[in-house]
């Protein structure tokens, strides 16, 4: 996949985190939003480009083209739209460029002001509240690395979600990976395709529905009765398996009886993530 | 090929020297003798580096010089790529129409330092003359991209005429700071003097200290530019720019101009201290 990283800086942390949650709204599955998007970690002063409180955000689509578009449309509502908000590139070392927000400059209709800082090209939009600063061109990370994966075999539901939680806890804030899904976690996976609706990309994940253990060819070991999934986007093979390891590592606990993970017949994309090897183990 | 060239001015000058074109970019591809042999100008007679300076290193990437340079002219002039350091006061035209590398002045630097720059850094820990970072004789815009970074103060009319790029001075500039600037951006923490911005088409005076609007120029609002913030964190970062933390936040006052022409151009002043506390 396609990704970029965009650290957005305000006055506060309160209002960089408000841009970031909006930026990163409505981008769980590239299936239906087009992108995945969540916040990789909050920023110390020392970390950004302006020394403001800051918030890291990774956004993964499956091709160069739509990445510079949904960038385009994220941060032209997101951060241009929220008080004191910037928008800065986080990768800068990337050879890939896109330039983003060059067409968001003209929202300053013909009043905007071109800034080059270090060599890179920020654009001041004047709003109402004063001017927002954009960088104009973001690095892309054309290495991505969409739906690393592991799913939580559980007893029951609270069993379950406490082993997804104490997972997501894990990885949260290591660099170089997101969780798109709502909490980090997702209750619907899902298998390529279906077999009762033609043209469907993707349908429930039937071999892991506790509830459908005796009508289709289940996967579920006896006394599982709930399972739940964390997805996982990263900038490369290794910050996966790192944050896989981290995660599944949290969730082996009280009343989780198996850690699998969807293989989708090794059709899902060219990284493959075996868990024992993940976990240290012989495969 | 030697970590550095290191050119050491042997015996005072009997004129002015002129050394443009011996740049790091130009030594890097060069043996010894060959640097040797390149041609300089003192005063109206043509004379060799070979003749005036001894010579270390050779086909190295940066380049030294060292001695009593308060008159030698054209230091890293044309300089395209590579580290320059001069060690000491140089003369005038220091870095001028430099496209790229880096040229760092432990010292002052004479009148039209940074003329026609395109590109590259231009560093200078002490004072620097008049007309830094401006246009050649008779051009049309002076810098047109590049960096000129000054720890001390600047002459009359630095950023004359700047099409792009950035002047950036910790003290304070003479009068005519940035006079028909088409973009680009001055930064001065000290005082300017009379007459900043006149004939501004769309370029940027950012004023840390006192300085006097012209008439021309009208007050547009109080607020906290972004990229103000943007470009000191960068210089503190980059060069160790000194800098009120103040600064960074503002507010400053939005002053547009000048009225005699486009009048996109602006004059930010720092108005006091910051609000809000800056981390």
């Amino acid at each position: 996949m396609r990704a970029a990283r965009i650290v957005i800086t305000a006055r506060t942390m309160k209002w960089a985190r408000a841009a970031a949650l909006k930026l990163t709204g409505f981008a769980t599955s590239v299936i239906a939003c087009k992108c995945e998007a969540a916040i990789e970690r909050e920023l110390t002063p020392d970390e950004t480009p302006d020394a403001r409180p800051g918030v890291s955000v990774l956004l993964f689509t499956m091709d160069s083209d739509s990445l510079g578009k949904r960038l385009t449309e994220r941060i032209g509502q997101t951060v241009l739209t929220c008080p004191t908000a910037s928008c800065f590139d986080g990768l800068p070392d990337a050879p890939d460029r896109l330039p983003a927000a060059r067409a968001l400059r003209t929202f300053g209709d013909r009043f905007q002001i071109s800034k080059v800082i270090d060599g890179e090209r920020y654009w001041r939009v004047p709003v109402m509240e004063g001017e927002c600063l954009l960088q104009e061109s973001f690095g892309m990370q054309k290495k991505g690395v969409g739906g690393g994966n592991f799913l939580i075999l559980g007893e029951d539901v609270d069993s379950a979600l406490a082993a997804a939680e104490a997972a997501v806890e894990a990885i949260d804030g290591i660099p170089g990976v997101i969780l798109p899904f709502p909490g980090g976690v997702v209750r619907s996976g899902s298998k390529v395709g279906a077999r009762g609706y033609k043209g469907m990309i993707a349908s429930t994940n039937d071999a892991y529905c506790p509830t459908l253990r005796p009508l289709t060819t289940s996967a579920l070991p006896d006394g599982v009765n709930s399972v739940l999934e964390i997805v996982l986007d990263g900038l490369s093979p290794d910050a996966i398996s790192g944050a896989m390891r981290a995660g599944i590592d949290a969730a082996c606990r009280r009343g989780v009886r198996a850690i699998s993970a969807g293989n989708y017949g090794g059709k899902l994309g060219p990284h493959h993530f075996h868990l024992r090897q993940i976990m240290g183990a012989p495969a | 090929m030697s970590d550095a060239v290191v050119l050491a001015l042997r015996a005072r000058l009997e004129g002015p020297l002129d050394m443009s074109g011996v740049t790091p970019d130009r030594c890097a591809a060069l043996s010894r003798s060959e640097i040797a042999a390149l041609e300089v100008w003192v005063g109206g007679t043509r004379s060799a580096v070979g003749e005036l300076f001894d010579i270390r290193g050779e086909r190295a990437l940066r380049l030294e010089v060292e001695g009593d340079l308060r008159d030698v002219h054209g230091l890293g002039a044309g300089t395209a790529a590579g580290d320059m350091v001069i060690r000491g006061d140089a003369g005038r035209e220091v870095g001028a129409r430099m496209s790229g590398g880096l040229v760092h002045v432990q010292g002052r630097v004479g009148d039209d330092a940074g003329q026609a720059m395109a590109g590259g850094v231009l560093r200078a820990d002490g004072n620097a003359g008049d007309r830094l970072g401006g246009a050649a004789p008779g051009a049309s815009k002076g810098m047109t991209g590049g960096e000129i970074v000054v720890f001390g103060a600047a002459g009359a009319a630095p950023a004359a005429l700047m099409r792009r790029g950035l002047v950036a001075v910790a003290g304070g500039v003479g009068p005519l700071a940035g006079r028909g600037m088409i973009a680009g951006t001055l930064l001065a923490l000290g005082p300017i003097g009379d007459q900043p911005g006149l004939g501004s088409k769309r370029g940027s005076i950012i004023a840390g200290a006192g300085v006097a609007v012209p008439p021309t120029y009208r007050l547009a609002c109080t607020y906290e530019p972004p990229h103000v913030r943007l470009l000191l964190t960068s210089l503190r970062r980059r060069f160790g720019f000194p800098c009120d933390p103040g600064l960074l936040a503002g507010p400053y006052d939005r002053y547009c101009g000048d009225a005699g022409d486009v009048g996109k151009g602006e004059i930010l002043v720092w108005t006091g201290h910051a609000r809000s506390p800056v981390v």
